[in-house]
């Protein structure tokens, strides 16, 4: 909230509602959650001038700039925008962009983290969510991964299936192979194993639930889209061990978003 | 003369009280240079600027589930902002069906048995914030608003069978701090369902308010 005159109380009664929501207020630690124990940092403008917003969006109004020489407090990020403070306690909003233009206390250029492609091939660890077709049914899955080495890295993910005859949940453990991780559009291979669990429909009169071990192998694409978020696609082929005579066999494609950290 | 004497108290009293507190505060003043520089922080640590892309949030409001009445429906949202204008949320919610008109006319039947008429949903969305302003209340507040649109699939636990569900949606967020939210959302659900009978496209509309906190 921003206010034209003063609303200290206001901001302070919100503030008191705030462990109501039951967030971990007691591990709150020193980062700053409810008080600051620690000095923020600041940078310097060095450009002739840099605007500051109402809010995090380049499509709230320009409300104030501050010219070169002037010190800011970087309270608060949200996506590419931080919160600034000038020296009189104004407040406002500054785009990532303008601020990487700014010099901290040794006159050097400040250096806030933006990811780009560079970061995307060196990354540890990825999450994403996926939607797609298993066997004619709608599939939604969520994966994590973290990446070993360059071309190798280990996931793990958990989907539901949900067709007209029945529902199916799995979880998987596999292995994924790339080649050219280097690569802006970069193929990856995986092999992988874990549990398929069948529920037939409560309408249609069938055997009931069973739990059976699959295998399955696959090829996919990682496509990256900017800052730390990259599409991705996949195609699987699984092989479920049933107990009887013959094992079964499903196709799965997909597609979806991922975040790399 | 007692005035006197209590005069001659208080004054030694303050003095030696003056004295004392005075003592540290000299020595304090001698490591000091005279005039402060302004001290300015040498690096600007990152890890020391609080970041607030998630959003965490409850609402509570109306659901109308198809042929099965009006009901209360609540639960929870996480939110992650990918940027300044799209973000992704994940929601999870809770209501129970009521009765068809069918039960309610013949009287004695049911076709549900009660644990089938618990309705939970998830379902996973992306957004888009469109027409980000501000609301004005009175003369002296403003408060950062966005009006959103999202639509996502997830699942429908109703009348014993998890169902793949659509939905879409469009919402009014109001920012009471940077870090608190209020949120007015309408919402759509829709899934294939053939319990009355004939397979359909049920539609069942949501109403909720929410608070949500950015973390």
């Amino acid at each position: 909230m921003r206010s034209k005159t003063s609303t200290l109380c206001c901001t302070r009664f919100l503030w008191l509602l705030m462990p109501l929501l039951a967030l971990g207020a007691g591990t709150a630690s020193a980062d700053g959650w409810w008080w600051d124990d620690e000095p923020q940092p600041q940078v310097q403008v060095a450009e002739p001038f840099i605007e500051w917003h109402t809010g995090p969006a380049s499509a709230y109004p320009v409300i104030r700039v501050s010219e070169k020489g002037e010190w800011l407090t970087l309270l608060m990020r949200k996506t590419q925008w931080f919160k600034v403070q000038d020296d009189h306690g104004r407040e406002g909003w500054v785009h990532i962009d303008d601020l990487l233009l700014t010099l901290d206390g040794q006159g050097k250029q400040v250096a806030l983290s933006r990811p780009r492609f560079d970061d995307f091939s060196s990354r540890n660890w990825e999450a994403g969510l996926m939607m797609g077709q298993f066997e004619g049914g709608t599939v939604t899955s969520l994966y994590g991964g973290y990446g070993m080495t360059e071309n190798l890295s280990v996931e793990l993910s958990g989907s539901q299936v949900l067709g007209s005859a029945s529902e199916i949940l799995m979880i998987n453990g596999n292995l994924v192979h790339q080649p050219f991780p280097y690569w802006r559009v970069s193929p990856f291979f995986t092999l992988g194993g874990g549990q398929i669990y069948i529920k037939p429909k409560a309408t249609l009169s069938q055997p009931g639930d069973r739990t059976n071990w699959t295998a399955h192998a696959g090829l996919g694409l990682r496509v990256y889209l900017a800052d730390r978020y990259f599409l991705r696609a996949e195609f699987k082929d699984y092989k479920i061990f049933t107990n009887r005579e013959t094992d079964e066999e499903a196709t799965e494609w997909k597609v979806g978003l991922s975040v790399f950290f | 003369m007692e005035s006197w004497t209590q005069r001659i108290f208080l004054t030694l009293s303050g003095g030696s009280l003056l004295a004392l507190l005075s003592l540290p505060a000299l020595a304090a003043d001698d490591n000091k240079p005279l005039i402060e520089p302004d001290v300015r922080p040498q690096h600007v640590d990152e890890a020391l600027i609080d970041t607030e892309n998630f959003e965490l949030g409850a609402f509570a409001g109306v659901l109308n589930i198809e042929d099965f009445g009006s009901s209360f429906v609540w639960g929870g949202r996480l939110g992650y902002n990918l940027s300044e204008s799209f973000f992704m949320e994940a929601n999870i919610g809770f209501a129970e069906g009521g009765e068809t008109s069918f039960e309610t006319l013949a009287g004695n039947v049911q076709l549900l048995s009660d644990d089938d008429r618990e309705y939970t949903y998830y379902n996973v969305n992306f957004g888009y914030r469109v027409l980000p302003g501000e609301a004005f209340i009175g003369e002296s507040y403003a408060f950062n608003t966005n009006f959103y649109l999202v639509a996502g699939a997830g699942s429908t636990d109703f009348a014993g069978d998890n169902r793949f569900t659509w939905n879409v949606g469009m919402g009014y967020q109001i920012l009471l701090t940077d870090s608190l939210a209020l949120n007015f959302s309408a919402r759509e659900h829709m899934y294939q369902i053939d319990v009355l009978g004939e397979d359909k496209t049920a539609f069942n509309t949501e109403l909720s308010t929410g608070l949500s906190v950015f973390f």
